[in-house]
């Protein structure tokens, strides 16, 4: 069986809602059947066969081809199966996933895995503002799963984030970690200002110095993280993009905070990389 | 039967299903791992007097391990899911967080669970933290070396305790060396550990006494010093009878370490002072499984 693909025919003007094309709502349709979903184009709603051509029968691999930054809630409440996006995603790819895989091959919008239960997404290139985060009126942002960016994060990632792991091989902006409930976030490059603001409890893991750290955290100093050698063994296991991780030893600078809220998140600054 | 010289009695072990677990235990170098492993193992050789079974069942490579450093994975084995309960928990809090460098995590998932730092998380006195991984559940203890990472549960899965066989040799030095080879050879079999003192017991026990309070004593059929007073199975030229006893996963692991085990012994033969190897039953009213000697050998 080949992946179900849908080739996007137009250029969107407006964003364009994928979200009822996931495995889980197109597993018990046909083709004919799936032309026909209406779909919400800007103000409109359009059917499938009009915005894409349809190749493929199978469900549980859904594939966007020629996608742009216009397609919003991408394998939205999603609990199976596999998305490939070709190109770049607009905002809210894995909002309220449940479970299965997404893959974006360029860049996405904000929100990306907005308060995601479970399942993993990948970003190929940059997100925006708001990754793994909560919307206002969501009890909390992500509470499971894991997300992987390989480009820059904007601000606020992990805003709210209750559980679940996040990992940015770029930048993150501002406000990295804000309000965390729990959870873990990795950025391997710089990290903007104010990381770990009014975090509660979580981990924020930085692979570089940043330029600063808020006064309402305090430092536990130099030491050798014991559960940083068990969460860097079990990523670089869990799939092959991470086996980076097998070249981060557990020597951390740890600072504890945000003593404005909580004061039991913490985040740890990488001493070292291992070599050898 | 003969194998070597050494007779093989027709006869079987009678063994009883168990509950058991495995526990993995890490820390900075394998000397600390074992110094932990033996503490929790330790007064763990029969359910009898001391709630489990429990002994070493190998050595990990840090490859094997969930964090990457040297590990010893053991096993504990009781009666019921509750024992276990009680017993796991009592003996990780003692003997593995409070051994330096250590981390405790589950050797098995299923679907029944146990606790194992879901209680122990309360020494971290509100500074503990929950972590979670790929679906698994950790906790970080703060403790005075750094931090003492255990993993929330660890599974329970049915088990057998109890496959075991008698070896009957001229003198104690005769039976001992040929004992320990073949708990050298047990070892080497995954999903089985041999709970006593080295793995050898020296005091093998019948049920019950003619003392009401005493649950089990002696096998005196099997004592050399009592043979002219008693209804002995030993013959003359026996002068000391040791035990082997196998608790293990499933019964192909027991008759896989039964048959490494009894082929050690029999590779001595009556030159080198080994003359018969038997196995204890109940007559097979008591055991669900029988593992007859014949057919594991053969």
């Amino acid at each position: 069986m080949s992946p179900l693909t849908f080739k996007l025919n137009i250029i969107p003007e407006f964003t364009l809602d994928v979200s009822p094309l996931t495995p889980d709502k197109l597993l018990a349709k046909s083709q004919t059947q799936i032309k026909k979903i209406n779909l919400r184009y800007g103000k409109q709603k359009i059917s499938v066969d009009k915005l894409f051509s349809i190749s493929g029968d199978n469900p549980e691999n859904i594939k966007f081809l020629g996608s742009t930054e216009k397609l919003i809630c991408i394998g939205q409440n999603m609990s199976r199966g596999n998305i490939d996006v070709q190109g770049n995603a607009g905002n809210f790819i894995g909002q309220y996933m449940q479970g299965g895989n997404i893959n974006v091959q360029g860049n996405a919008g904000s929100w990306v895995g907005n308060s995601m239960t479970n399942g993993r997404i990948h970003i190929n290139g940059n997100v925006d503002d708001y990754l793994g985060a909560g919307l206002p009126g969501d009890p909390y942002g992500m509470s499971d799963g894991l997300i992987y960016v390989s480009g820059n994060a904007g601000d606020r990632v992990g805003d709210r984030m209750r559980r679940g792991i996040i990992i940015i091989c770029g930048m993150a902006g501002d406000y990295c970690g804000s309000r965390m409930i729990a959870g873990t976030i990795i950025v391997l490059d710089k990290a903007g200002k104010y990381s770990g603001f009014g975090m509660k409890r979580g981990t924020i893991i930085l692979a570089k110095k940043p330029r600063h750290i808020s006064a309402t955290f305090k430092s536990c100093g130099n030491l050798k993280v014991q559960f940083l050698r068990l969460l860097f063994k079990q990523l670089s296991e869990m799939e092959q993009r991470l086996t980076l991780f097998r070249e981060y030893g557990p020597e951390a600078h740890r600072f504890t905070g945000d003593l404005a809220s909580n004061g039991k998140g913490e985040i740890l600054i990488l001493q070292t990389i291992k070599t050898g | 039967m003969k194998i070597n010289g050494v007779t093989i009695d027709d006869t079987f072990a009678e063994a009883f299903p168990m509950k058991a677990t495995r526990i993995i235990i890490t820390a900075m170098t394998l000397k600390w791992a074992y110094r932990a492993a033996n503490s929790l193992t330790g007064f763990a050789s029969s359910v009898i007097g001391c709630g489990c079974e429990s002994a070493i069942e190998r050595e990990l490579n840090p490859s094997e391990t969930p964090d990457g450093r040297p590990g010893i994975a053991v096993m504990v084995f009781a009666m019921s899911t509750k024992e276990l309960e009680k017993q796991v928990p009592k003996r990780v809090g003692q003997s593995v967080m409070t051994a330096a460098t250590t981390a405790c995590y589950a050797g098995i998932h299923g679907d029944e669970e146990i606790p194992l730092g879901k209680n122990l998380r309360f020494f971290g006195d509100g500074y503990q933290i929950s972590k979670t991984i790929n679906g698994r559940r950790f906790w970080r203890i703060p403790v005075m070396h750094g931090e003492f990472v255990c993993e929330e549960t660890t599974g329970v899965t049915r088990a057998i305790g109890g496959g075991n066989f008698l070896v009957m040799g001229k003198t104690t030095r005769h039976a001992l060396a040929a004992c320990e080879k073949a708990i050298d050879e047990i070892k080497k079999v995954t999903g089985v550990i041999t709970a006593f003192p080295g793995g050898i017991v020296g005091a093998g026990s019948k049920i019950g006494s003619k003392y009401k309070f005493l649950v089990a004593s002696t096998n005196e059929a099997y004592c050399p010093t009592i043979k002219g007073q008693v209804n002995s199975d030993l013959s003359d030229e026996v002068g000391s009878v040791l035990e082997i006893v196998i608790d293990g996963l499933n019964e192909e692991v027991i008759r896989d370490a039964m048959r490494k085990g009894i082929n050690a012994v029999c590779s001595f033969g009556p030159r080198k002072g080994i003359y018969r190897v038997s196995a204890g039953n109940y007559g097979g009213n008591l055991g669900a499984y029988h593992f007859h000697l014949k057919n594991i050998v053969v």
